[in-house]
């Protein structure tokens, strides 16, 4: 079966942005462990350098300070050696290209092109049976969603990115996604960091949740989700649930009012 | 630009490796460029092809100009003012005929085939034709500037219309009036960044026609300047010509953009070369109506405009004579294997500069693409030299590569060069960032990018600029013909004016302009169906 991904340490990053003549610092002292197969979330108010960190992760931009190790490798490295899937709130499919081809770019890229097997194998862990010849104007939101999820695990990656990857859907379509995502991290073992917006997704998906501070982005507090898998939607009604979420909602308004106090404090 | 503060925030590192050129400011860089171009120029002119009437020095350019400025400012202006009368009858009919394709939809369709047609003409055998009508004044040259404008003012006028927020005419319908109204209260105001998009590409056009109108003949002007300074090979005399037409053509364009940028500043640059092709309706009984009912008017006018001017029928020819001129009367053979052969030759050489031109474009726009530096140094320029009517540049061209089949491919080139080089490079920098970061999340090379995100999403623009170069390479074809080469069917035409052959001047006419009407439309079909394949995702 599927390798086992790599641990990812992160610590003390910080990115700051030249931005129209003024400086914004998008993340400062960012530490974040994923252990080797482990699932982490981000969550954190709008700006405050969630997606910022999963790009640096994904070797997409370069950190100012602070070290990112993969297994020994850097992000460059692990980019460069095509280890990493990534899907986007957009999902950035090829408009002419079809759901089996989007998929297959991705292995075109790392030079596997005549793997259609794994081609195969994807759309139908992400249930897209039948829409193989559907080009993206032709799919659903949910759908697009599932071929750029298929795409970013279509070449076996050690580490999966996902920054938003639901945010523009619907909070049906988000939950079966949701539910999806679990089943296939479960059968790949892949190590995962999903970044969102939405608590509950968090606490529903991942082993552990790193709620981060406004601008500059660091994290402020950590979560252990201990609910056994696979997690179903009746975990969604339970009161432990509740607990959890609110927990974290907690948390995540002390880390807004920190920097209110901080804002304010005239020293 | 706004998009410079989002990309700061966005970009991602830059491969390593990125030029310290990529910090000089583009201006810098194209001066730079610019002062290094001259003095190549100068170099050449003095040492290789000095005493070869082939290039001027941009010294000599200047000197000959301060010598004669007299008789340089004074056609100079000549040549404007007519532009001027050309751009505003011309701009006015354009935008009475939007008005009423707006106004009235069921016309639209015949008003878009006649305005096309005019688009297709081949203007410069068109004006021994109009000289029938107006008599030798400057009324030819006016007619042919106005012609000039009237497709892309109307096109840009009609996009303008029909960009109007279908909300706001819901709110004007909702209160009871009527289509008047609407237009009136919303389709007006709507349409100012469209128009002005439009009256900015119309400004070289205008300048254009009425030199093209001043190459068959006039009194004055730099059109007749610039036949007789071919004629008697004065290079220095050409050159001066060029660069006035150039700067004049250019500050049109320049000067419109600008009060267009100051009367709607909330606007985005609009490309009105990208105007997207009406669907056709659908039933088989619908799309044949379609087809002949604007070949009927396009007839229709072709009768009204001899009968209106009352053309003596020895110079007016109807669609019935040209026809029988090619398929019946007993010279018609002869007739046929001139003018196709000659057609032929024309449309070889021409195909054959497009080709070169699209070629050498996009790979312009790739390299520019992967070399930001470059493209800094020279896109200003690029920008700069797509305003310019190259057409009027022709003789600098027939100097340069000399009178020959390759002078037509050079001026065709030319001039689908840079139009589609900066169509094609604004998409691609439009490929969303998105997809780009997938690819580089896979380290993907700079090949798999061209291939997978450039190239497709330049697909758009490519087509639509193709769209409008099928008429204006026609035109640039015939002009370098008609002034140089003796090859193609612009000798045949510049022969039979010459002769008075009328019969043979309307055939040719007739023949080049279905020719480009039906290269037009083939592109464009061909346009609407792979738009439809790669799916909305990347047009507009």
């Amino acid at each position: 079966m599927a390798r086992r991904g790599a641990p990812v340490d992160v610590v003390g990053v910080g990115r700051t942005f030249a931005l129209a003549g003024d400086e914004v610092t998008a993340l400062s002292g960012f530490d974040m462990h994923v252990p080797a197969g482990g699932f982490i979330a981000l969550i954190g108010p709008s700006g405050c350098g969630k997606s910022t960190a999963l790009r640096l992760v994904a070797g997409l931009d370069t950190p100012d300070e602070g070290t990112i190790d993969m297994d020994g490798s850097s992000p460059d490295e692990m980019r460069r050696g095509q280890r990493i899937g990534v899907a986007f709130q957009d999902p950035s499919l090829l408009p002419w290209r079809t759901v089996t081809t989007n998929i297959r770019l991705a292995l075109e890229l790392v030079g596997r092109r005549h793997d259609t097997k794994a081609v195969d194998e994807l759309v139908e862990l992400v249930g897209l049976q039948g829409f193989e010849k559907a080009r993206p104007s032709q799919l659903s939101g949910g759908m697009r969603q599932r071929v750029a999820i298929a795409r970013s695990l279509v070449t076996k990656p050690d580490l999966l990115l996902l920054d938003e990857p639901f945010g523009a859907l619907d909070a049906l379509t988000r939950q079966q996604l949701n539910d999806e995502l679990q089943r296939i991290w479960t059968a790949r073992g892949t190590t995962t960091i999903l970044v969102t917006h939405s608590i509950p997704e968090a606490v529903y998906v991942a082993d552990e949740v790193l709620v981060m501070s406004p601008r500059p982005g660091s994290v402020v507090a950590r979560h252990t989700i201990g609910f056994e898998r696979p997690r179903t939607r009746e975990l969604l009604l339970t009161d432990r649930f509740h607990a959890e979420v609110e927990a974290v909602s907690a948390s995540l308004h002390r880390s807004e009012g920190q920097v209110v106090q901080l804002d304010t404090d005239p020293s | 630009m706004s998009a410079t503060a989002e990309t700061a925030a966005t970009a991602p590192a830059r491969p390593a490796g990125g030029s310290r050129l990529d910090r000089v400011p583009p201006r810098v860089l194209s001066s730079a460029v610019g002062i290094a171009v001259l003095l190549l120029w100068e170099l050449l002119a003095r040492t290789v092809y000095a005493g070869s009437y082939r290039l001027s020095p941009p010294t000599a350019v200047v000197v000959e100009f301060f010598e004669f400025r007299g008789l340089y400012l004074r056609n100079l202006w000549h040549s404007t003012k007519t532009a001027a009368w050309g751009f505003l009858w011309g701009n006015l009919a354009a935008m009475a005929l939007a008005v009423a394709s707006t106004l009235l939809p069921w016309l639209r369709r015949s008003i878009g085939a006649v305005v096309l047609t005019v688009f297709c003409l081949p203007f410069i055998a068109i004006a021994p034709i109009l000289r029938l009508i107006t008599g030798p004044g400057n009324a030819t040259p006016i007619a042919l500037s106005a012609l000039a404008v009237v497709f892309t003012t109307y096109v840009a006028a009609l996009l303008g219309f029909d960009l109007a927020p279908g909300s706001a005419l819901d709110v004007v319908r909702s209160y009871g009036r009527g289509r008047l109204t609407a237009f009136r209260s919303v389709r007006v105001r709507a349409s100012v960044p469209a128009l002005f998009a439009g009256l900015q590409i119309a400004a070289p056009a205008a300048f254009l026609g009425a030199v093209v109108g001043e190459f068959t003949g006039a009194h004055r002007g730099l059109g007749i300047l610039t036949v007789r300074a071919l004629g008697a090979l004065q290079t220095d005399r050409i050159w001066v010509i060029a660069v006035m037409a150039t700067i004049v053509a250019t500050g049109g364009y320049l000067a419109i953009g600008a009060l267009g940028r100051y009367l709607c500043p909330w606007s985005p640059a609009l490309d009105v070369g990208a105007v997207p092709v009406p669907h056709a309706e659908p039933g088989l009984l619908n799309r044949l109506a379609g087809l002949l009912a604007p070949i009927a008017v396009v007839f229709v006018f072709w009768y009204a405009f001899l009968w209106v001017f009352g053309i003596e029928p020895f110079f007016a020819k109807t669609p019935v004579d040209v026809w029988a001129e090619l398929f019946s009367v007993s010279e018609a053979p002869e007739t046929r294997s001139i003018i196709f052969g000659a057609l032929g030759t024309t449309l070889w050489t021409t195909s054959l500069g497009y080709v070169v031109g699209l070629v050498g474009a996009l790979a312009s726009a790739l390299v520019f693409i992967l070399v930001p530096w470059l493209e800094r140094a020279l896109m200003p320029i690029a920008v700069a030299l797509r305003s310019i009517p190259i057409i009027v540049t022709t003789p600098v061209i027939i100097l340069f590569v000399g009178r020959g089949l390759l002078t037509t491919t050079a001026i065709v080139a030319v001039m689908s060069f840079f139009p589609t080089l900066v169509n094609c490079y604004t998409a691609m920098t439009r490929t969303p960032e998105g997809i780009l970061d997938v690819l580089r999340s896979y380290d993907a090379s700079s090949t798999a990018n061209v291939r997978n995100a450039y190239l497709p999403t330049s697909v758009p623009a490519l087509l639509a600029s193709a769209r409008i170069a099928v008429p204006t390479s026609l035109l640039g074809a015939t002009v370098a013909e008609w002034l140089a080469t003796g090859d193609g069917i612009g000798a045949v035409m510049v022969t039979a004016f010459t002769r008075n052959d009328f019969k043979i001047l309307w055939v040719s006419v007739a023949v080049l302009t279905i020719v480009a009407v039906i290269g037009y439309w083939l592109v464009a079909a061909f346009e609407l169906r792979t738009l439809e394949r790669m799916a909305s995702g990347i047009s507009r």
